[in-house]
């Protein structure tokens, strides 16, 4: 029966770094769902990824897929497949050969693996290549023939070291769509490993935090954004409005005046910062109904424009929404919706935290 | 579907400025040509009879049948000693180099070893082989079997000279190929082991691919230097049959003044040869894609 992949307490630390790579890190996959690990660079991500597969050999804790603990169990037993940052098609077989590694490797007679290869080169918009030296592909149909290799291989996790990133923005893109594709297909359990939050949202379904080596939140991709559960996931996450105030019966006081917390929390009573993502903000004009602010600052993100207000001594960050031509010195409504609000503890620790904010979810 | 208009593929064809690399590569061009071209066009006179040292200039062959026996038995013997020996030298340079690339202790011995060994000349390790191998020699006296000791310098199977080249040159086959697997085999054996490939299969299926075009041309340049080297054999070899360096040397400083066309004969000959393992190892190493 599969139970997922289960990752207790686990710890690494190389030789001069000045922190461990992995403190005491826990997460769990379920079958068939999609978790993206998010962390800035030198976080332990990909020293996650190479432990579970069995390339690192941690210094404490365990992995278990399926029930079954690996730490005994060779990287090629383990029954996962890694898809890294390049590529690494091996460069003495042709696209075709590549794909069918796995089978030959398992004793499958060349016809008939080069034949299971076809299919997965179709999976992933390959068809009518396999002849072709690797040299000669592109940057992204390289990966796209790494991912076809690696399901190929059937793993029971797909691991993938943050296969995109060396992409384009349109080649990503494309790259979201296909893994999408994929998943609809085969329903493999994914591992993924990124420091892109965009990236991660577009393609997980569930979202674990961590920096300098240990897990800040695990939860879905939604919770992440309005539910951190400190102001250091709130910061990684990219939000950047807090407000200090105070807590009492579900209603966050502070110099914006008091907003009542979402419903389906219980808030702890006591000192709290409220958080709001600026992208959820309402920007009204002047003469609706709303916390009065003024524009000082607006700069242009593409085809956004971010603009930092002040209300009532309080400055916050907000994306444009209704204002037709906002400028600097304007007055301006905000509104905060209830749904959008979160508090965290102002000094986070991980007592704290997890007694204001929610609990992080673990996917069954 | 997924494939956007934009994802091209990449290709070589990049106009290159062929001039200017070609004439700063005349004056290298000019001194080799000067030395391979002139050196054997006057070997191959003096072979056929057109540079004699004393009479007229007159076309034949008869120093090419003077040794008709000895030369094929000669190159017989080459052909095997410096066969053989690459075979052991690919061998060892290439377990080496998995021992090199493991870059433990034991890695970091042997690429010392390695590295010591290259700069010793042939002659100075024909001479410390012979002193090891001998029936005389340390070995023999460390282990009192001097009457027992097989004729390893000397003997019927040329053994001491093949173990100096299998020596020195899997050194230089194994560096060769440490510095080749060094860029690129951890990340390809890490892959191929998350595909399920175990030790065995990783070697297999890819580090001796990965390797076989350094593997090669190491091994056929160790092997054309055992082929064309006489000193080694001159010094461990039996006095015959003789191999082919060997008997252009002995021809060549024969009083006898007329013996220069057939030692010249003889070089003809090693380097005929050498220009078909050549030749032979480019023709295979276009069918690897890799090197292609």
């Amino acid at each position: 029966m599969r139970q997922g992949l289960v990752v207790q307490g686990l710890s690494k630390s190389f030789k001069g770094a000045p922190h461990p790579a992995l403190e005491e890190f826990s997460l769990s996959l379920a079958p068939g769902s999609c978790t993206a690990v998010l962390g800035p660079s030198g976080s332990g991500k990909s020293t996650l990824l190479r432990t579970v597969a069995g390339l690192e050999i941690p210094d404490r804790g365990s992995v278990l897929l399926d029930g079954q603990d690996l730490a005994t169990v060779r990287p090629e037993r383990r029954g996962m497949a890694m898809v890294f940052q390049r590529p690494l098609l091996f460069p003495h077989l042709n696209v075709l050969d590549n794909v069918a590694f796995a089978a030959r490797i398992r004793g499958v007679p060349r016809r008939r693996a080069r034949a299971d290869a076809e299919s997965f080169l179709e999976l992933v918009q390959m068809q009518g290549t396999g002849r072709r030296a690797v040299t000669g592909l592109s940057g992204g149909q390289q990966q796209r023939v790494a991912i076809a290799r690696g399901l190929a291989a059937r793993p029971a996790v797909l691991l993938l070291d943050e296969p995109f990133s060396a992409l384009d923005p349109e080649l990503r893109s494309a790259m979201h769509e296909l893994l999408s594709h994929v998943r609809e297909q085969l329903n493999p359990m994914v591992l993924m490993v990124t420091h892109d939050r965009d990236e991660a949202s577009a393609v997980a379904d569930q979202l674990a935090l961590i920096s300098e080596g240990t897990l800040l939140q695990h939860s879905s991709v939604e919770a992440m954004y309005t539910r951190p559960v400190s102001l250091q996931v709130s910061r990684l996450m990219g939000g950047t409005n807090e407000v200090p105030g105070t807590i009492r019966g579900g209603v966050h006081y502070s110099a914006l005046g008091a907003h009542a917390l979402p419903a389906d929390h219980p808030w702890a009573e006591g000192p709290a910062t409220l958080l709001i993502r600026p992208e959820r903000i309402i920007v009204l004009e002047d003469h609706n109904p709303g916390l009065p602010a003024v524009i000082t600052r607006i700069r242009a993100r593409g085809p956004r424009r971010l603009m930092t207000v002040e209300a009532a001594g309080v400055t916050l960050n907000a994306e444009e929404t209704t204002c037709p031509h906002p400028a600097p010195g304007d007055t301006v409504r905000l509104q905060l919706p209830t749904s959008a609000l979160a508090a965290v503890a102002p000094q986070p620790t991980a007592e704290t935290s997890a007694l204001i904010s929610p609990t992080p979810k673990v996917p069954a | 579907m997924f494939l956007p208009e934009t994802e091209v593929l990449i290709t070589r064809s990049r106009p290159k400025p062929r001039v200017p690399g070609a004439l700063l590569a005349v004056p290298a061009i000019v001194i080799v040509a000067f030395v391979v071209v002139g050196g054997s066009a006057m070997v191959t006179a003096q072979s056929l009879g057109l540079m004699p040292l004393v009479g007229r200039p007159e076309l034949s062959t008869a120093a090419y049948t003077a040794h008709g026996g000895d030369l094929l038995v000669g190159g017989g013997l080459s052909l095997a000693i410096a066969g053989t020996s690459t075979l052991l030298a690919c061998l060892i340079g290439f377990m080496a180099a998995l021992i090199m690339m493991q870059g433990r202790w034991c890695g970091k011995l042997v690429a010392a070893m390695s590295s010591l060994s290259i700069p010793l000349p042939h002659i100075v390790g024909a001479a410390a082989t012979g002193l090891l191998l001998a029936d005389s020699g340390l070995l023999a006296r460390v282990f009192g079997t001097a009457e027992r000791w097989p004729p390893l310098v000397g003997g019927p199977w040329w053994a001491a000279v093949i173990f100096e080249y299998a020596w020195k040159e899997s050194a230089f086959v194994g560096l060769v190929l440490a510095g080749t697997l060094a860029t690129r085999s951890v990340d390809y054996e890490e892959t191929a082991a998350l595909l399920g490939a175990g030790r065995l299969g990783r070697l297999r299926h890819v580090l001796l691919p990965l390797s076989l075009p350094a593997l090669m041309t190491s091994g056929t340049i160790a092997f054309i230097y055992s082929f064309g080297s006489y000193e080694v054999a001159w010094l461990l070899g039996r006095p015959y049959p003789e191999p082919l360096p060997v008997m252009a040397l002995r021809l060549y400083n024969s009083v006898t003044l007329t013996s220069r066309p057939e030692a010249a004969a003889v070089a003809v000959v090693t380097a005929a040869v050498s220009l078909c393992a050549v030749l032979m190892a480019l023709a295979f190493l276009r069918k690897i894609p890799l090197w292609r």
